[in-house]
């Protein structure tokens, strides 16, 4: 594979990281922010996949397997503790959680 | 200094996206936050009606399992491809990791999670009752807990 | 959910090695057996004890209809815990070349299947390294554990939440900064603190009845995905240079070679350490800590506040001080960096909070400045600080918050510092053993936090840092105000100024058993290392030279490890920046 394309990659799956990031800081929906969390994650995991595509080395792709598996476990916490949250007041955004005041 | 050139140029691009889609975003959107703006999906039909506010939680309980079991698959894929020629080893490895995601099933089996009928375990106070009667018009429902309700009911 | 990453933890290495064969080029011979890595079952024990503890105790109150039997799970928990840290005990001995421990010869122990030579060893491919500083941290996260539980046992039955949650999320996060502590690769690593983290979150939601518990949940859970998520990118940055993830091998690659690509390697670098420093809540990555432990139901944050801060460091150490230690020159400045404003920005914010689960969230942040500066200084006298500083925080912070338990009553509400007005009246005991501990925490001689500050600080003059000591110092004295007000407001002060009146029942707070247990242990070892730090210190520095030394290649070294697939894949690396 051309070394153009890994770099292609790279920047995409830094992009997206940053998408990630920002959204997170940026949304204030709990839902909204579960998935930047993903959207993260999933861009590691293209990093991982380019450097192993790069180096020809077989971890970069087995990683991939367990990052998977660490995201779907969040999102089963996460999702869980949202839907406690969202029983107890439903439409709460992160703007409205302010019993607690950091 | 050319080797890094290309990490430089990522790190650049990542926040000159980054920079330059929130500034867009602040100069170009008018800034109108409605509740369509504030839901999980930002396009399609906008909701005629609220959503009944107490939605049963084994949905999510629901969806919540299947992404258990179903990343579990991603483990088994790749063992079944080359469990011959891993041996006892590989059968050892899968069985533990099979077994502890039994174990979660055994969990939630015990927690009721995966109980589709009528809820079995309602119990009906004989003072309530939701049938109309010839005195009133206000079924009585709901009446457990206030003693005085109780007694008047009685 | 982090019972699988439990099992996962022992996989990837297994996974990795088997598929590397086929990485590039098709397989010689497609139905050739794969070989597979020896496993040192002995040395995985602790781990396995923990993680099928959790899974036992799940499936025992699944079989069980009508509930255990009062203090079952809490006697359980601690009775697993108990025999994970036997477990490691002949870790210990190994590690050190002991033969036996007292009357209590090993030789004929099951232990023989450990290699024979004696001192630190890896397994399962060098993806398990034991050594004294993960054997230090098994025994006390595994303490932490048993003081949690002791304090979760009385309060889940005062706020009518009983059940084996509590206690198989604490085995499972245990089981994951056990991991951790053991972990030489970066993926168990990552897996690890994931799994350590994950069960954690829901802990800190675990207050059904309380808001704030789940806002805190909630809270924990965001910013922690938040820094996993850069943790990991850090992961892939240095994969990226290196072309590994094992630490054995990346520091292997490292001492031998130039990285093509410097760039990657310190990006990864900043990146896992903002990873860690949210896990061990290092200003400026503390905002989640003084919510999370005001929030969180009070027994669990006794457990993050040491276990989880433990396991935190031990990556850390492991991570940055050992396997990088070579490159101590381009991350010590941002362990400086984070050292001083978590001292600085700890210590003052305490000061101006009238919430004491808040104020203690905010004094742990000055703690973890103190024992940043111990990895800051990177020698062994400093990592044989961060383990002492580690060990007597555990009791000093557990004691705290079990007294904040108490205090908090029924709701877990009542943790304003008005609360605590008049406590030395009416409630003389708990004030007392609440003054060791927040004198422990200022650093007052004779008391274990005494010491702590003493190493910490000792270990970062020696390494040439003397301002960052000197700031510690200041620091620690500006803390010390926040300790005091505590302690004025329980002796000096009175709630209504009824200090003449008999003291009412409603004011009394009974101290249960399995919580007094719990205190008197804090206590004890609070003031006894206080008083003798020698057998501490002796077992911190026994912790720590084992560690500096490279873990050795198993001895059953198959060719196959991951170290030889990245040192292999070098070349690639180079080649790909032309």
């Amino acid at each position: 594979m051309g070394n153009d394309v890994n770099i292609g990659y790279l920047t995409l799956s830094a992009i997206l990281f940053g998408v990630g990031a920002i959204g997170l800081l940026v949304r204030r929906n709990a839902l909204v922010m579960l998935m930047c969390i993903e959207l993260m994650l999933n861009a590691v995991n293209l990093t991982f996949v380019t450097f192993g595509s790069m180096l020809n080395d077989i971890t970069g792709q087995v990683v991939v397997f367990f990052v998977l598996v660490v995201a779907a476990a969040e999102v089963v916490v996460g999702l869980g503790i949202i839907v406690a949250v969202a029983r107890r007041r439903p439409g709460a955004t992160a703007d409205d959680l302010r019993v607690l005041r950091g | 200094m050319g080797q890094y050139l290309p990490v430089f140029a990522l790190l650049v691009l990542a926040v000159v996206f980054g920079v330059l889609s929130l500034l867009v975003s602040k100069v170009l959107a008018p800034r109108l936050p409605t509740r369509a703006k504030e839901a999980p999906y930002e396009c399609g039909i906008i909701p005629g009606r609220e959503p009944p506010e107490r939605f049963p939680v084994r949905f999510y309980l629901v969806a919540m399992i299947f992404i258990v079991f179903d990343i579990e698959v991603i483990f088994f894929f790749p063992w079944a491809m080359v469990f011959e020629r891993l041996g006892l080893f590989g059968l050892v490895a899968i069985a533990i990791f099979a077994a502890a995601v039994f174990e979660s099933f055994v969990y939630l089996i015990s927690n009721g999670a995966l109980e589709w009928g009528p809820i079995k375990r309602q119990q009906r106070s004989a003072l309530v009752s939701p049938a109309r009667t010839a005195e009133t018009t206000i079924r009585r429902v709901g009446l457990e807990g206030r003693p005085r309700a109780a007694e008047e009911a009685a | 959910m982090s019972s699988l990453a439990v099992v996962l933890a022992q996989a990837p290495q297994t996974t990795v090695i088997n598929l590397a064969p086929g990485a590039g080029t098709p397989a010689a011979d497609p139905n050739a057996p794969i070989p597979t890595p020896p496993v040192l079952w002995a040395a995985l024990l602790p781990i396995l004890v923990l993680g099928i503890g959790g899974l036992v105790l799940l499936t025992i109150s699944s079989l069980l209809k009508k509930g255990a039997p009062r203090g079952f799970y809490t006697l359980y928990t601690v009775m697993v815990a108990g025999l994970s840290m036997a477990a490691a005990v002949p870790l210990w001995a190994k590690v050190n070349g002991w033969t036996k421990i007292a009357w209590w010869d090993f030789r004929d122990l099951w232990w023989q299947s450990l290699p024979t030579e004696a001192g630190p060893f890896s397994t399962l491919g060098q993806a398990i390294g034991v050594d004294g500083l993960s054997v230090f941290l098994i025994l006390l996260i595994c303490i932490a554990v048993i003081l949690g539980s002791l304090l979760s046992d009385d309060f889940l039955l005062r706020e009518g939440l009983e059940g084996p949650e509590t206690y198989a999320l604490l085995l499972f996060s245990a089981c994951g900064g056990v991991i951790m502590a053991m972990a030489d690769d970066l993926i168990v690593l990552f897996l690890g603190l994931e799994t350590l983290s994950i069960a954690v979150y829901v802990l800190a939601a675990s207050h059904l009845k309380r808001a704030q518990s789940q806002e805190a949940g909630l809270k924990y859970f965001v910013l922690g995905g938040f820094s996993s998520a850069f943790f990991l990118y850090g992961i892939a940055m240095l994969y990226g240079a290196t072309g590994t993830t094992n630490l054995v091998a990346m520091k292997d690659f490292l001492s031998r070679s130039i990285p093509a690509n410097n760039a990657l390697l310190l990006i990864g670098f900043a990146l896992l350490l903002v990873g860690f420093a949210f896990k061990v809540a290092a200003v400026p990555f503390h905002a989640w800590s003084p919510d999370v432990y005001d929030g969180a139901p009070t027994p669990s944050v006794a457990f993050m506040a040491s276990g989880v801060k433990a396991a935190g460091f031990a990556g850390l150490v492991r991570v940055f001080v050992v396997a990088f230690g070579q490159y101590a020159a381009d991350w010590q400045p941002i362990v400086y960096a984070l050292a001083v404003l978590s001292l600085v920005v700890g210590s003052v914010l305490a000061i101006v909070q009238n919430n004491v689960k808040r104020t203690l969230a905010y004094s742990s942040v000055s703690h973890v400045g103190f024992i940043l500066i111990a990895v800051e200084a990177a020698t062994p006298a400093g990592i044989q600080a961060v383990l002492f500083y580690l060990a007597s925080y555990t009791f000093m912070v557990v004691g705290s918050f079990g007294v904040v338990t108490l205090v908090g009553r029924v709701g877990d509400g009542r943790h304003s510092l008005d609360d605590y007005k008049g406590l030395g009246r009416t409630n003389p005991l708990l004030a007392a053993i609440f003054t060791v501990f927040l004198l422990a925490q200022a650093g007052v001689p004779f008391t274990a936090g005494f010491v702590a500050k003493f190493y910490a600080v000792i270990a970062a003059v020696d390494a040439g840092s003397t301002v960052l000591a000197v700031i510690a110092m200041i620091s620690a004295t500006i803390a010390a105000f926040l300790y005091l007000r505590i302690i004025v407001a329980m002796y000096m002060t009175d709630s209504d100024g009824r200090s003449a009146s008999p003291v009412s029942r409603a004011e009394r707070i009974r101290i249960p058993f399995a919580t007094g247990l719990s205190l008197l242990l804090c206590v004890l070892t609070t003031v006894g290392v206080g008083l003798l730090p020698g057998p501490l210190t002796e077992l911190s520095a026994k912790g720590t030279p084992s560690l500096v030394r490279e873990p050795a290649r198993t001895a059953t070294d198959g060719g196959l490890t991951v170290g030889t697939t990245g040192t292999e894949a070098a070349p690639g690396q180079s080649q790909q920046q032309g």
